[in-house]
């Protein structure tokens, strides 16, 4: 088993990250994997006990996600599939990669500092070193389109 | 034989009654020490609690006589001796002391009649060492949760840690850093707020898990057609009215994530639906007195009844709503109309998300809701405390529904009411050294007797101030300094400055991003779906907002109480 991870959130800034990936799909031939990660940190300030209330909707919210990316890849000729997870994104998708042993996992950057993203430019670099460790895998970094 | 023992009982009953009533001829009449009887204000026109009254000879200095001050400010003086001449001697932390000489004739009615009723003592405030470190303590608080750099619980936790260090510690080496000790603090929590928050915390965990607010969403999407300038406002409506019953963050964790959902099927941008969400959620929170913290807050204070707040707010807020909804159909215009049909696989998604999970509690938990309603509002003659409504409603539904206790006590956030618990006495801290009476002064010397400049006054510093600070320490911090204001305005006894407080507390948290909780939990899921909610946008949505809301409502607000 081989394939590709996309690590999506939605919004304009993925497209290009998404379409990326259906490009390299169709290229290499290899499964698509679209990735989606819970993660609720931003209820640790004002509504800690409400996570597992959230993380059931953010599940459905994620889900719906997916779907939109999913039926981009199928207009496109690709055959997609979704994965839903939760926790940190960066181990979720280590995670992922290990267990459908990926060859490409495909991330979008931020097009500048501090702008917001799941990776900051340092936690990006220390991210595709451990890609590169953990699964042996190919990162492909997307500039993120503009908003 | 029988007959016989009846007498004998009888005649000993009647010996011992004689006996008893001689006896209680014979016996003295206890005489009661002579009396002095006074009460004990603030120059704020306040009753001083806890004040340490002494009568005393002023030439030897032995105290004959000592009482402390009740919560009416009142006290009642034994005098074990009469002297020549006395004084009367009141000492309270954090107030001048003050000594009262009683007059000839005051002395002389002592000695004749036993009782004597002194005018009313009034004493000054002293800002001292404890003064400083209280409000210092309050400011440090405040900065942690404006900052984010603590939990709200943990900066309002530290903010009581260190006024209770201040006080036993900082006490103990020089007394004039004593604020207050801890049985003192206690008096300051309000515990019908914190038993109010609660009980709705469980009627909520139970209602949240049967997807009516999903299914309320997914319905307004059908109702509208997928036409978005008509979905918007009927989003709009349901937000704030489900805001008005249930907790602002509960509401918009509920239906941010499927209004997230309804956007993308539309192909639009879902802050165009989120952001007029979360600022219709904090408008129409306040239009009952359960909608939102700072209400019950303000109800609890000042003693104002679910009924009140219908008569005298209700309307305004749904003006103010009115208000916000042609506001956000303006400001998002265009991304409304770029509105466009979704595919079959997007709605079927939808519709499964939007289905009523668990009929038969959404049933129950309807008929408690209507229950509760109905006893919040006829419950006044019954002085039944919205508090005692709320846990009675949540007990009912436990036993009724049957669900995991433990996950029902897990549901209750406690985070929360330590917030409350906590803040309660770092309020308390600064009421009792005088900060509060302070800013009450300055407040009064600006708008002297002024109704109609206090009502603007406290709802626009309100709104601005509550875009900075969290408006539940803000609204805690200004109940007793309106509290002051109202008993120092003549027309002000209608409570309209508290109505005022509300709005002005609640609408200004659309000011900003950090100016409310609802609105960094839509941020928070915004951003999780690829949409972020920045400061600087949501500042420039939201100021205007502000400014209509306000406006709308408090011409309501005067109209109904001022003009």
């Amino acid at each position: 088993m081989s394939g590709i991870v996309c690590a999506i959130r939605g919004g304009p800034k993925s497209q290009r990250t998404i379409e990326k990936a259906i490009a390299l799909a169709k290229e290499t031939g290899e499964p698509l994997y679209f990735l989606y990660v819970v993660n609720l940190d931003f209820l640790s300030h004002s509504a800690s006990s409400r996570v597992q209330t959230l993380s059931e909707e953010m599940r459905e919210m994620g889900e719906f996600i997916l779907l939109t990316a999913q039926a981009k890849a199928q207009r496109a000729g690709v055959n997609a599939h979704t994965v839903i997870r939760q926790g940190r994104v960066s181990n979720e998708i280590i995670n992922l990669g290990r267990e459908i042993n990926a060859h490409y996992v495909v991330i979008g950057r931020p097009r500048k500092e501090h702008e917001s993203n799941v990776f900051e430019e340092e936690a990006l670099s220390a991210f595709i070193r451990r890609v590169q460790d953990e699964l042996g895998a190919k990162v492909v970094l997307v500039d993120e389109a503009s908003q | 034989m029988k007959r016989l023992g009846i007498w004998v009982i009888l005649t000993v009953l009647g010996i011992g009654i004689v006996a008893a009533w001689f006896r209680g001829v014979d016996a003295e009449t206890p005489v009661l020490p002579p009396l002095v009887v006074g009460e004990v204000y603030s120059t704020q026109g306040r009753p001083v609690t806890g004040a340490d009254v002494l009568f005393k000879d002023p030439v030897t200095g032995k105290v004959m006589g000592k009482a402390v001050s009740q919560g009416d400010g009142r006290f009642a003086l034994h005098v074990s001796q009469i002297p020549d001449r006395a004084v009367v001697q009141v000492h309270r932390a954090h107030f001048r002391e003050q000594t009262v000489s009683l007059s000839v004739q005051d002395m002389q009615r002592l000695r004749t009649e036993g009782t004597v009723a002194l005018p009313r003592i009034t004493l000054e405030r002293e800002q001292g060492a404890a003064f400083w470190a209280a409000t210092l303590a309050f400011i440090l608080m405040l900065v942690f949760i404006a900052t984010g750099r603590l939990h709200n619980t943990l900066a309002a936790l530290t903010g009581t840690s260190l006024i209770f260090a201040v006080s036993y510690l900082g006490g103990w080496v020089y007394p004039d850093l004593y604020i207050f000790d801890f049985e003192r603090a206690i008096t300051y929590v309000d515990w019908n707020v914190i038993f109010l928050i609660m009980g709705m915390m469980i009627v909520i965990a139970i209602l949240e898990r049967t997807g009516i607010f999903q299914w309320l969403a997914f319905a307004s999407y059908r109702l509208s057609g997928g036409r978005g300038w008509l979905l918007l406002p009927i989003l709009m409506m349901i937000t704030g009215i489900t805001s008005a019953f249930l907790d602002n963050v509960t509401t918009m964790l509920l239906m941010a994530p499927i209004s997230v959902e309804i956007a993308l099927a539309l192909d639009m941008n879902p802050l165009a639906l989120l952001v007029p969400e979360v600022m219709a959620s904090n408008v129409a929170g306040v239009s009952t007195l359960v909608g939102t913290p700072t209400n019950i807050l303000i109800a609890s204070y000042a003693n104002i009844t679910f009924d009140d707040f219908l008569v005298n707010l209700t309307p305004g807020v749904f003006l103010a709503l009115l208000g916000l909804i042609l506001y956000s159909e303006f400001v998002y215009w265009q991304d409304l109309k770029a509105a466009s049909t979704t595919t079959d696989v997007l709605f079927r998604k939808l519709e499964e998300h939007a289905r009523i999970t668990d009929k038969e509690t959404l049933k129950k938990a309807g008929v408690v809701g209507v229950g509760m309603l109905v006893l919040f509002i006829f419950g006044e003659p019954f002085h039944l405390l919205p508090a005692v409504t709320a846990l009675m409603g949540a007990t009912v539904l436990l036993l009724w529904v049957k669900p995991n206790i433990e996950e029902m006590i897990e549901a209750v956030d406690w985070t929360t009411l330590v917030f409350f618990m906590s803040l309660f006495i770092v309020i308390g801290a600064i009421q009792e050294v005088g900060l509060i009476d302070f800013l009450a002064d300055v407040i009064g010397r600006i708008v002297q007797t002024h109704k109609i400049f206090a009502m603007v006054l406290i709802m626009w510093s309100g709104a601005f101030l509550s875009a900075v600070v969290d408006n539940i320490p803000f609204t805690a911090a200004m109940l007793p300094v309106i509290g002051t204001l109202t008993g120092h305005i003549p027309a002000a006894g209608d409570k309209s400055l508290f109505y005022c407080l509300s709005v002005g507390s609640a609408f200004g948290g659309n000011g900003s991003l950090i100016g409310s909780s609802p609105n960094l939990v839509t941020a928070g899921i915004a951003e999780r779906a690829g949409y972020p909610m920045t400061y600087v946008y949501f500042l420039k949505k939201g100021v205007p907002a502000v400014v209509i809301t306000v406006f709308l409502a408090g011409l309501w607000l005067l109209f109904h109480f001022g003009l």
